[in-house]
């Protein structure tokens, strides 16, 4: 009985360690930008900068775990965002209707992906988002003829921009409703992948697929929602930038795709598919996140920046190889 | 130890004042690869050192990457800056942050790129003028009623619409035809492979009007391996040290300079002005001027 | 003789030009270990892919308990009670042990297509269903990739036998263990057998089929070859039916100097 105790103690440090890694990388920044780093404003800047990059990863993830990839977010986000805007602005369509439209844009782009990759057999996700990537990208420019499209109703932009102050912050920080947002998509991810028999086959098919097929599951199928929810992140983050620049831009998440990519293989996730959790997810983003307000605060040239996230992944993934290679040998 | 604890007091108190009087300048691109942003950021740099205030030069890693400036902005405003001179990669995402600016009192001036934003002083170039001065120049210099084309920068910055329309008014107003616009988003990369394309498109081709010296260098690049230099005429804009070292070569033919150290000079002084109470102009010229081979010198 | 629990008559397979099984017959009894051999080619993964519903045979029919039954997916003859354990056991070593004996079949509740998982139960059923079958690891939490060789396999038939199965067809289950693993399985085989359960081995190890089988078939060529009741063979005459001959007896022994 006890030495199953142990085991969970063990599995919980794995998954749950990188919360440590965070507060450490907290209390540094406190302690080189006392003035600043704590502040209810720097706080709430770091949540609103980093919602809709969380919600890229919160999808990239998913598609992760089935050992798969989508290239494709980041031009999702802008196609997402220009048509939201264009039904806005151009075609002056009600707010209640244009919300809606970031998520649909987003799960029909999942779903060609989800299709090439069943239906085509093409033999990896890395070429089908490839194509989508750039037809995305090129449909986004087409559309808005390579101009933003500015101006969005107020309702529209509600879940981007709002700040709620609750009476005890001062604007402009406060609690955005982004994180809102970005909470309630983490949980249902959550649930979705921990509490559900599809979120369980989805873990399986990252580990064998040839498991989960002749266990009765129809892989092709869960690989084409798995596409389809990570399309629908997207789309929302295409909802929450809109909302926080009150434009529709088409040069929008141009190598998003990376930094979401990033985010989740800092979180713990195993590039090879079968492994991470949403918590590891959401920790990854704010690392990122921390580290790029961090050296924006001590001024340090975007560059510097650059070259510092790249470090930390290689880090992460070493990390993860030293820790695979342990527990074999157990 | 009691040293220690004068020495912290003085160091905090230190940190406290040398934030009092920090201005920013956030730059659309960074001044490492383009000399014009190099310029900007030198002019700043002086004016900070002429006025005794301490300049933070920030750009985002690249002149496309709006997320990076809003991020930057923000951060800077939460450090409680004393004035922010902005170049917006894209005046109407920038715009909200703008006025988060404005509302916590920190004043905003617009350096050579206009914001959406209202109310808000620009100091920059009238690249309207500039351009249609360049326009001038092929129009006195080509052949009546010849074909010639139009580079354009990132066309959603009203630094690169301000350009192609002045020079398209302008040339199309000396009856030269104007055969082919295109973007190619200042880089220099994109012009040499866009002018290519025109050229096959339109052999006759007499001149090429670059909104940038970058993309204007390109377009000569193209005009070398096609053969056709001494036949295409190539004017840039912003005399940057390459473009002046290419017309002192007999390349290029001539180029509009800007005064981009004046917009990072202007731009500092100005919010230091706001801050002491006074009021500025809408529109702070920075000015123009030909280079052709007879002042290229000026320009190295 | 009792009825055969699964028949199989003048079963044939063709893929193409590829003829695969001929005019095969088969049958296993209720409580029965059947040994199926055969060389490489001889059609014993393609008739095991027949009746665990895999392939739909080119001609001839199934029987199971009596009736004419046809399947149309694996899921058919699960639905009977046919369940397979393969040779490279097929689980998700990410997964614990308890998700892996019921992948594709969690208790749980079912809303809007999906089931909503009930861990505690899951957890409850694996256990009883390892201790039944006198399976020992350290904890159903572990993930499978932790496990031995032996163990996955133990783990692997405990899959196949988590829902009341009455055939488990098992491809080469001891190929790929080390020696003080095969007799593990092989008691568990015989502890499937004494809960009424019928096993279908395939293997080319004779120790293996002479120690748990009750009844030994042999294919050559895509047909029928030879059969007999383990007592009335020997390990030669069951290599020679490999090989395509017959007769064999003790005095062909290759083993023996004289």
């Amino acid at each position: 009985m006890s030495s199953g105790g142990n085991q969970k103690v063990l599995k919980l440090l794995e998954n749950y360690g990188i919360v440590l890694v965070l507060i450490g990388i907290m209390a540094f920044l406190t302690w080189t930008q006392p003035l600043y780093f704590l502040t209810a404003e720097n706080l709430s800047n770091i949540i609103k900068q980093n919602a809709a990059p969380a919600m890229l990863a919160l999808g990239m993830f998913i598609v992760i775990v089935t050992a798969g990839i989508d290239l494709s977010v980041g031009s999702v986000m802008a196609l997402a965002m220009v048509s939201l805007a264009i039904l806005d602005k151009s075609f002056g369509w009600p707010w209640y209707i244009v919300i809606f439209v970031g998520p649909l844009v987003g799960i029909a782009a999942g779903w060609v992906n989800g299709i090439g990759l069943t239906w085509l057999k093409l033999p990896h996700p890395f070429i089908m988002t490839l194509g989508t990537l750039n037809i995305a990208r090129g449909l986004t420019n087409l559309v808005t003829n390579a101009a933003p499209v500015s101006g969005l109703q107020p309702e529209v932009r509600y879940a981007g921009r709002e700040v709620y102050s609750l009476g005890i912050f001062d604007p402009p920080a406060g609690i955005p409703v982004s994180v809102l947002v970005v909470t309630v998509s983490a949980l249902s991810l959550w649930f979705f992948l921990n509490r559900t028999n599809v979120g369980r086959h989805v873990y399986a098919i990252g580990g064998n697929p040839q498991a989960a097929r002749v266990s009765g599951v129809n892989v092709d199928r869960v690989l084409i929602y798995v596409y389809m929810i990570c399309g629908c992140f997207a789309g929302i983050a295409g909802l929450l930038l809109a909302g926080r620049t009150d434009s529709g831009f088409p040069n929008a998440g141009i190598g998003s795709e990376l930094d979401a990519i990033a985010a989740v293989i800092i979180g713990g996730a195993s590039f090879f598919g079968g492994r991470g959790t949403v918590g590891g997810v959401i920790a990854g983003v704010l690392i990122i996140g921390l580290m790029r307000n961090g050296l924006n605060l001590n001024n340090v040239s975007v560059f510097w920046q650059q070259i510092l996230i790249g470090v930390v992944i290689i880090v992460a993934v070493y990390i993860d190889v030293l820790r695979r290679r342990a527990a074999v040998r157990k | 130890m009691k040293n220690l604890l004068i020495g912290s007091a003085i160091l905090a108190l230190m940190s406290g004042t040398a934030f009092a009087d920090t201005y920013v300048l956030a730059m659309k691109g960074p001044g490492a690869g383009n000399p014009f942003w190099a310029a900007v950021e030198a002019g700043a740099m002086a004016k900070g050192a002429e006025l005794g205030v301490e300049v933070v030069v920030l750009a985002p890693p690249s002149e496309s990457d709006v997320q990076a400036q809003i991020a930057q902005i923000e951060d800077q405003i939460a450090k409680g800056v004393s004035g922010i001179a902005l170049a917006p990669t894209d005046p109407n995402a920038l715009a909200p942050v703008v006025d988060a600016a404005r509302a916590k009192g920190i004043p905003v001036v617009f350096v050579d790129t206009r914001g959406a934003n209202e109310g808000i002083t620009f100091i920059g170039t009238n690249n309207e003028v500039g351009a249609g001065l360049a326009a001038k120049f092929i129009c006195d210099n080509v052949a009546a009623g010849s074909d010639v084309a139009i580079l354009q920068g990132i066309i959603t910055q009203s630094t690169g619409q301000m350009r192609a329309d002045g020079a398209r008014m302008a040339l199309e107003g000396c009856g030269l035809k104007v055969v082919a616009e295109q973007t190619a988003e200042w880089d220099r990369a994109k012009g040499m492979g866009v002018t290519e394309n025109i050229l096959t498109g339109n052999p006759g081709l007499a001149a090429i009007f670059g909104s940038n010296d970058n993309m204007a260098l390109g377009a000569i690049e193209a005009l070398k391996n096609a053969g056709k230099l001494d036949k295409v005429m190539v004017v840039g804009f912003d005399a940057n040290p390459d473009a002046a070292a290419s017309i002192l070569a007999g390349e290029m033919t001539a180029t509009i300079a800007q005064a981009p150290a004046n917009m990072g000079g202007f731009g500092i002084e100005s919010l230091v002005k706001l801050n002491k109470g006074e009021t500025l102009d809408a529109w702070v010229d920075t000015g123009t001027v030909l280079v052709n081979s007879a002042n290229a010198g000026d320009y190295k | 003789m009792s009825e055969p629990l699964l028949e199989g008559r003048g079963v044939a397979k063709y893929f193409g030009a590829i003829t695969a099984l001929q005019d095969v017959n088969f049958r296993v009894n209720t409580g029965e270990a059947l040994g199926v051999v055969g060389d490489n080619g001889a059609g014993k993964s393609t008739l095991m892919k027949v009746l665990s519903g895999l392939y739909t045979p080119s001609e001839g029919s199934l029987y199971f308990d009596g009736k004419p039954v046809r399947f149309n997916s694996p899921r058919d003859a699960r639905k009977v009670g046919i369940e397979m354990v393969y040779q490279d056991f097929a689980l998700a070593g990410n997964l614990p042990i308890y998700e892996n004996i019921f992948l594709g079949r969690e208790p749980g509740r079912k809303i809007a297509g999906l089931t909503i998982l009930d861990r505690g139960l899951a957890r409850q059923m694996a256990q009883d269903h390892l201790d039944k079958l006198k399976i020992h690891v350290k904890s159903i939490d572990q993930n499978v990739e932790e496990l031995s060789g032996g163990q996955r396999q133990a783990v692997a038939i405990a899959r196949a036998t988590a829902f009341d199965a009455k055939v488990v067809i098992m491809d080469e289950p001891t190929a790929a263990l080390a020696i003080k693993e095969v007799g593990k399985v092989l008691d568990l085989i015989n502890t499937l057998k004494s809960h009424g359960v019928s096993v279908i081995i395939i293997s080319h190890r004779m120790d293996d089929i002479f120690y748990a089988c009750d009844r030994v078939m042999a294919l050559y060529q895509g047909t029928n070859f030879a059969e007999a009741p383990l007592p009335q063979t020997n390990r030669n005459e069951v290599i020679g039916w490999i090989m395509g001959t017959k007769g064999h007896t003790e005095g062909f022994a290759h083993d023996k100097v004289n």
